[in-house]
């Protein structure tokens, strides 16, 4: 067999970094792979915030990171759902809750229940059959109870700073090679990065490049034939503030999301404090004007540390070229709606790892991990896009455009078969089971013309029976999941043990 | 919702059967009435005797009951298919219905193996398939129910007549309220506007109007292909068999529990033991052979004596592009044809029936419905084909004419990249809709002589002894769980043992 790959050397900063190292670290380090990362300065502001989907936990599972240390050091807040209001005009609000997808195979999705329920003058929404919407309201957390029939995760909204230095403190112990100083040069030899040569005179060479430097691609952008392919007519809001609120107590565990007339603000709370973000078009509001109205839109205190940045939106294309591996923000660039920000970084080292190179001079690796990564790229702008193309907030040049644009055909078909049918198209390497898209759909205020023929067979009694069951079994499974405040209490209690 | 859709099924055979039975049990009567229009004097093809342990999926799905349903069809147990002659001469692999591994070995165990092959131990892979293992030593039982043993690892699926399967559909389906219409269909009517499809004119002058048609009518494709119009992309460029002969011959005293397909000088044999015959077949090229030696070879190679003259059968490779138009949706050899090779044609029948059901246009036709049938029924028919050019492709056999062009033949894009990234590092693609997954892909590969040159840095895992030590005991422990499963012969006998009457038992002749 040809030489293995011995070297890899990461350049980037912030959380994307630390977890890209952490996780080949942690892989591949004790079979002799040395992990190097070249820390570019942080771009995090005391302000900022990670929301992240449950998916986070596998990660944390694979690098070897407590939940208990994450919760304490990033003053996390367990994370059930999201709420959207006013996205939908007068209509009321809505969630999606992180319910764990019913088993494969089984029998066809629960809306399809609900439809025709509703059909009969069924009154509760979609949403009062989900788990983690019932949890959110309730403040209360679903940890899962071996037998349970109906289940839900949660993910965090983490405090982004001390999050990435408790991942680059993690990274070190689990042995990754830290250097900080800034790069003075790369070495491109052909479509290959021979070396990252730094300011402090060291010159890094390594067999496979990975660049989780964030939108800069301080690597990739160097190589040619990297195209940044733009998202920017499906994902219109092109700036974000970011800043700080008051504490809610005790913390909500979901992510309240508002939209307003040139985009959207979202409140994400944390143990300490409650972190806001507003991403909207400078095309319909300046950036004074978003900071000043913050209080009003988030409709609690914000503090006047708030700080502006860019959103680029869109995929590099291809996004492993050479011995160059793009990884997060650096191949898919997205609006921090939905909490996908650190889903795309754990997705993309997913797919590399899977796909880890078997040696060192060849990567037919590549043609793959490009195709996957466009797709899932592709399928994460789909899922936001949805938010925007379905709103219901008539005569604001804003929102008027969102829906007059066209959407993305492979959203379209989504849409349409979703509103006919009550079913969602799904495709390879997507971020959402079909029960989710469908909270999403129905919240965003699509009725299904109809519901699966399929679930008529059963006589009318155990179709009844089968909803009520099901708001029964909510009913007495909220009561008995631990309260945010409690959840947190215990896992001070158990480090506290442990330490 | 509106009042029920009229569908009118033309042609009967597996496939309008299947569609009926899976209609009327799956689709309540207040939504569609469901008229089927076939022919006595129309055989049907049903060469797919051989199926994939998705149909009983579907048998539970309809409620059709197994061993009455195995016991009139004559049928048996398959747990695999068995290839012969393909990678090479002399070569001879199970392509298995079930995992390598122990049941908690997840999608990387072939990583594992290939690190243990690389430290110097040449083991067969299929001696770590327990269906593989049971299937050579021709023992069958059905899978266990507890999901963390390895007689858990595998499924099945069924030899059957399959002109008896669509007759127990059609008692089933008729029971149900399926009708049956009798006759040949003289003319096509359509609306002159829109050209959906009207009505049938039947031979007696019998008009049948419909709101939703379902072409079942085999290669002729009256409705879709004749009527509609809809083109037809031929892939023979790839798969060149344009020929089969069909056989029956006399049952062999063992029950093999998997279909065997053995490559030939032109093509390749299938030979699928039922309780009562084997059925036999050779599929062929005329771009390679000639009908009479074609026949003469099929003769010449059974292993029991044939019980009548072989019968020719005539096909193409390819699909209609699309298998929904206006109202009409084909299933079956009307909407497109692939070699039973790895015995799909009853499995494109199901799979379409199961992506039509949510989408059947019961409020109303929308061609968006038809647009996401046809997506999906595309991706199916599209990775079947890569997966059997891949049978063709990967061989190092040059003695005669096809082997030698199908080595050597372009290949499509996306099966050059699989075979590429396997043979790099023992990579296999998976996808979330698709029939074969990673097991089939591996089964192939590694049996057509395709062995990855590196594996997987991940699988470096833990000391390479612990791994040979695992290895080794898995062995064992599927060798000598095989050891006790009933035969295949012996489990068919007391399960699903077609009657005879003129039979008495034991019990009835003591006085």
């Amino acid at each position: 067999m040809s030489r293995r790959v011995t070297s890899v050397a990461i350049v980037g900063r912030d959380a994307p970094l630390w977890i890209a190292a952490a996780a080949i670290q942690r892989s591949l380090g004790h079979l002799g792979v040395t992990v190097q990362a070249i820390e570019l300065p942080s771009l995090l502001q005391p302000v900022d915030v990670y929301s992240a989907m449950p998916a986070i936990q596998g990660l944390h599972k694979q690098i070897g990171l407590s939940e208990q240390l994450v919760i304490a050091a990033a003053k996390a807040v367990p994370l059930v759902a999201q709420r959207y209001s006013n996205w939908g005009g007068a209509s009321p609000p809505w969630m999606v809750g992180y319910d764990d997808p019913p088993p494969p195979g089984s029998d066809v999705g629960f809306v399809h229940y609900w439809a025709r329920g509703r059909q009969e003058g069924l009154k509760p929404a979609l949403e009062d059959f989900s788990l983690a919407a019932a949890a959110a309201k309730h403040a209360r957390v679903p940890v899962y109870r071996d037998g349970d029939e109906l289940s839900a995760a949660y993910g965090y909204n983490l405090a982004a700073l001390p999050y990435s230095l408790l991942l680059k403190a993690h990274a070190g112990r689990l042995g990754v090679r830290v250097e900080a100083a800034p790069i003075d040069d790369i070495e491109v030899n052909g479509d290959r990065i021979a070396a990252v040569v730094l300011a402090s005179g060291d010159r890094i060479e390594a067999d496979l490049f990975i660049d989780a430097s964030g939108v800069e691609g301080a690597l990739i952008g160097r190589l040619a034939g990297s195209n940044f392919k733009s998202w920017e007519e499906w994902l219109p809001c092109d700036r974000m503030v970011a800043a700080s609120g008051a504490a809610i107590d005790p913390p909500p565990v979901f992510s309240q999301i508002s939209a307003f007339r040139a985009g959207w603000v979202g409140l994400y709370p944390l143990q300490d404090k409650t972190a806001v973000i507003a991403a909207y078009s400078s095309k319909d509001i300046s950036q004074t004007e978003v900071i000043e109205s913050l209080p009003l839109l988030a409709r609690i205190p914000v503090g006047g540390d708030a700080v502006a940045s860019a959103l680029r939106r869109g995929v590099r294309i291809p996004s492993w070229i050479g011995n160059c591996v793009a990884v997060g923000e650096a191949a898919i660039g997205l609006d921090p709606l939905d909490s996908l920000g650190l889903y795309v970084t754990h997705s993309c080292i997913s797919h590399l790892m899977a796909l880890f190179p078997v040696e060192a001079n060849a990567f037919p690796e590549a043609d793959r991990y490009n195709r996957e990564i466009a797709l899932a790229g592709q399928n994460l702008r789909d899922l936001q896009c949805a938010h925007f193309a379905l709103n219901r907030r008539f005569d604001e040049p804003f929102w008027d455009r969102c829906r007059d644009r066209a959407p993305p055909e492979s959203l379209k078909r989504k849409l349409d078969v979703f509103a006919l049918t009550g079913h969602v198209p799904l495709y390879d390497e997507e971020p959402f089971e079909e029960h989710q898209w469908a909270a999403l759909l129905s919240g965003a205020g699509i009725s299904p013309k109809r519901y699966d023929p399929r679930i008529d067979v059963a006589p009318d009694e155990a179709l009844i029976q089968k909803v009520q069951q099901r708001l029964r079994d909510i009913a007495v499974a909220v009561p008995n999941m631990p309260s945010a405040t409690d959840f947190l209490k215990r896992s001070r209690e158990t480090l506290e043990v442990a330490e | 919702m509106n009042k029920p859709l009229e569908i009118v099924i033309l042609g009967g055979g597996t496939a309008g059967w299947m569609a009926a039975a899976g209609l009327v049990s799956l689709v309540s009567s207040k939504f569609c009435r469901i008229r089927l229009i076939e022919s006595d004097e129309i055989g049907t093809v049903g060469v797919g005797e051989a199926t994939l342990p998705h149909l009983k999926n579907f048998n539970e799905t309809i409620g059709l009951d197994e061993a009455e349903m195995m016991r009139n069809s004559r049928a048996t147990f398959k747990l695999g298919i068995q290839f012969v002659d393909w990678g090479y001469r002399g070569s001879r692999y199970i392509h298995p219905f079930g995992t390598y591994g122990s049941a908690a070995s997840g999608s990387g165990f072939h990583q594992r193996w290939l690190r243990a092959r690389a430290a110097g131990h040449d083991w067969d892979i299929g001696d770590f398939s327990y269906a593989i293992v049971a299937a050579r030593r021709n023992k069958f039982d059905f899978p266990s129910e507890a999901k963390s043993t390895i007689a858990s690892t595998y499924s099945y699926a069924y030899h059957l007549d399959a002109s008896i399967y669509a007759r127990e559909l059609r008692k089933f389906a008729e029971a149900r309220g399926v009708v049956r219409m009798e006759g040949k269909v003289r003319e096509v009517l359509q609306d002159g506007q829109s050209g959906a499809i009207k009505s049938l004119i039947l031979e007696s002058g019998e008009q049948v109007d419909g709101d939703f048609f379902i072409d079942c009518s085999g290669f002729r494709s009256l409705l879709l292909g004749s009527k509609l119009d809809v083109p037809w992309e031929d892939w023979s460029k790839w798969l060149p068999c344009d020929r089969a002969f069909a056989v029956p011959s006399e049952s062999a005293s063992e029950l093999t529990p998997y279909t065997r397909s053995t490559a030939v000088e032109a093509g390749w044999r299938w030979r699928i033991p039922l309780q009562t015959r084997t059925g036999n077949g050779y599929v062929f090229s005329t771009g390679f052979t000639n009908e009479q030696d074609a026949a003469d070879s099929l003769l010449k190679g059974l292993d029991t004596p044939a019980l009548d003259e072989p019968r020719l059968l005539r096909f193409k490779a390819g699909r209609r592009v699309l298998n929904w138009e206006k109202n009409c949706v084909a299933l079956g050899l009307s909407s497109g044809f692939l070699e039973p090779l790895e015995s799909t044609s009853i499995y494109l029948i199901q799979i379409a029936i199961m992506h039509l059901l949510p989408l059947l246009p019961l409020a109303g036709m929308d061609p968006r419905l038809a647009d996401e049938f046809n997506r999906k029924i595309n991706v199916e028919y599209d990775r079947i084909r890569d997966f059997l050019i891949l049978h063709y492709h990967l061989t190092r056999r040059d003695d005669s004419e096809i082997w030698r062009y199908c080595a050597h033949m372009d290949v499509p894009d996306s099966l050059k990249e699989k075979m590429e990234l396997f043979g790099h590092s023992g990579q296999i693609e998976q996808y979330r809709d698709g029939l074969f997954t990673l097991p089939s892909w591996l089964a192939v590969y590694v049996g057509q002589g395709l062995i990855p040159s590196g594996y997987s840095p991940l699988a470096d895992i833990g000391p390479i002894d612990r791994l040979i030590d695992d290895l080794e005991d898995l062995r064992t422990e599927i060798s000598d769980r095989v050891d006790e499963m009933p035969s295949h012969s012996r489990f068919v006998e007391r399960y699903c043992q077609m009657q005879q009457p003129w039979k008495l038992e034991p019990a009835e002749t003591q006085l």
